[in-house]
């Protein structure tokens, strides 16, 4: 098993920790605590992380089951290219609280990496289990079509180096046109 | 609290899942752990378990006369891209099946052997015709879908056996799956129905079958309403005959999530929306990537 490029330092078939489940194994094991509990039961998405380049509920997954498999987290999205989508959260104002954020980020890594073209329905498909209570989907869905964009070379994003200091202006952006996510 | 497992074996290969999950050991299988791992959570005993995620095998083979195998421990994101637009109704059901996050772990041998009248895959199944293959040691069974469904969480699986895989006949082109529930993600089905049938050159309808979900104990064929459909042209008159036939297919329930009078007149009204006599209502799904519905 590797954790965000890295082999872990622990046998995760050792017989206690192929049975618990990959969420603590990260945050109490690994201290990445990015990944959160929310739920525990797979509704909503706080722990979501990606295994082989998907998302999924680490809360559902027991670490026996992934001894063999590549696990990202939030901690490990800008070592796996994704910086400029960091980034682009920034810019676009598009995090309160932050509990659901790190099962977005993720979530949203997972879609880009499939889908260099996604249109706003897509976004919202692919947050389908990903809950957030406060800052709303419009601005996740702005941040996630501006980087593909960006990616595409089609307009002027950020440097893509995570530190959310690309060019200002790009709120408001054509993106932002507060239609309601997913439409049709 | 939670109590721990304490047993969790790893099956690399289908003899290895047999032999762990043989009579004698209290273990049962662990696939996407989306249901199980809920139930445990919520206070079920869980303490051996034998992983069947990581067995090997395409998710999806086809074999001659375009009769398909389907592993019934591969992920439904696996499966569905396996399928590649054959057997729209699966392909549906996959596309407004929980969330991204669940689909990517979830299978359909763990939505079988939960035996959820609401199991969304199990519609498209039982309207295929679906045949369920079972297997433990030394013993290997083959079960159509309506004899596998035996009652409310009661399916045909013995000590000891575990589902490998589906089986099903060449899936007409003309088929798909609605559903109807709260929300269009990560919601348990109020009313779902799963169609298929060939069109003669007359328009009529022939080899129709359809299923419904979360209106009886099982999920059940809509014997009735096929039987007025079966050869019968597309007229809004036999469209009202067979929405009408439905009543005496299901017998829904009162529940925490819908009274069984807006069921009945839900799954009417999804046939007649079927059907194409009255425009769509619910929302259509947003998972255009893996969505692709033939009438
Ligand atoms: C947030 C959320 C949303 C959901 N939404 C939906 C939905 O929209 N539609 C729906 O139908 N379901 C839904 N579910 C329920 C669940 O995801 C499905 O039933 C899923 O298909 C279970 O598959 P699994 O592989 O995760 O099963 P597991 O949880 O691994 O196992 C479930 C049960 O099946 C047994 N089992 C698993 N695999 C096999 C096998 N190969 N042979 C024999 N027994 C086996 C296990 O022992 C266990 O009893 C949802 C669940 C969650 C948490
Ligand atoms: S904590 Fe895993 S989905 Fe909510
Ligand atoms: S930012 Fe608070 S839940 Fe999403």
């Amino acid at each position: 098993m590797r954790v965000n490029g890295r082999p872990v330092p622990f046998d995760p078939r050792d017989p206690q920790l192929a049975a618990t489940r990959l969420l603590d194994v990260l945050r109490d094991r690994l201290g990445l605590t990015g990944s959160k509990e929310g739920c525990g039961v797979g509704e909503c998405g706080a722990c979501a992380v990606l295994i082989d380049g998907r998302s999924a509920c680490s809360c559902l997954v027991l670490t026996g089951q992934v001894a063999g498999n590549e696990i990202t987290t939030v901690e490990g999205l800008a070592d796996r290219g994704h910086g400029d989508l960091q980034a682009a959260f920034v810019r676009h104002h598009a995090v309160q609280c932050g509990y659901c954020i790190p099962g977005v980020l993720t979530s949203c890594a997972a879609l880009l990496e499939r889908n260099a073209t996604p249109q706003r329905d897509d976004v919202t498909t692919a947050l389908g289990g990903n809950l957030c209570r406060c800052t709303g989907y419009q601005r996740f869905t702005d941040a996630v079509c501006d980087v593909a964009a960006a990616r595409r070379g089609a307009a002027p994003a950020d440097d893509g180096d995570g530190d959310g200091d690309g060019p200002v202006g790009a709120v408001g952006s054509a993106n932002s046109d507060g239609q309601r996510a997913g439409g049709s | 609290m939670t109590a721990p497992i304490t047993s969790m074996h790893i099956a690399r290969t289908a003899d290895d899942a047999d032999r762990l999950l043989s009579t004698g050991t209290e273990a049962v299988p662990l696939a996407g752990g989306t249901d199980l791992l809920v139930q445990r959570r919520s206070g079920r005993s869980v303490p051996a378990v034998v992983d069947l995620s990581g067995l090997d095998g395409d998710p999806v083979t086809r074999l001659e006369n375009g009769a398909l195998r389907l592993a019934a421990t591969a992920s439904l994101t696996d499966i569905a891209a396996g399928l590649d637009g054959r057997f729209p109704a699966l392909l549906d059901a996959i596309a407004v099946f929980a969330a991204e996050t669940i689909r990517n772990r979830a299978t359909l041998g763990g939505n079988l052997a939960t035996g959820s009248p609401a199991a969304d895959t199990v519609p498209a199944l039982l309207a295929a015709d679906a045949v369920v293959e079972l297997r433990g040691r030394d013993r290997r069974r083959q079960v159509t879908m309506v004899d596998f469904l035996l009652g409310p969480r009661r399916v045909d699986l013995r000590a000891g056996e575990w589902i490998e895989s589906l089986w099903l006949p060449a899936p007409p082109g003309a088929g798909g799956m609605r559903k109807v529930a709260g929300r269009r993600a990560q919601a348990i089905s109020l009313v779902s129905l799963a169609w298929q049938w060939e069109l003669d050159p007359h328009g009529r309808r022939t080899a129709v079958r359809l299923a419904m979900g979360a209106v009886a104990p099982t999920v059940v064929r809509l014997r009735r309403a096929e039987a007025v459909l079966e050869g019968a042209p597309s007229t809004p008159e036999v469209a009202a005959q067979a929405a009408a036939a439905v009543s005496a297919d299901i017998r829904p329930i009162d529940d925490l999530r819908a009274g069984a009078d807006y069921r009945r007149r839900c799954a009417a009204g999804l046939l007649r929306e079927v059907l194409g006599d009255v425009p769509p209502s619910t929302p259509s799904t947003p998972s255009a990537q893996i969505r692709s519905t033939h009438r």
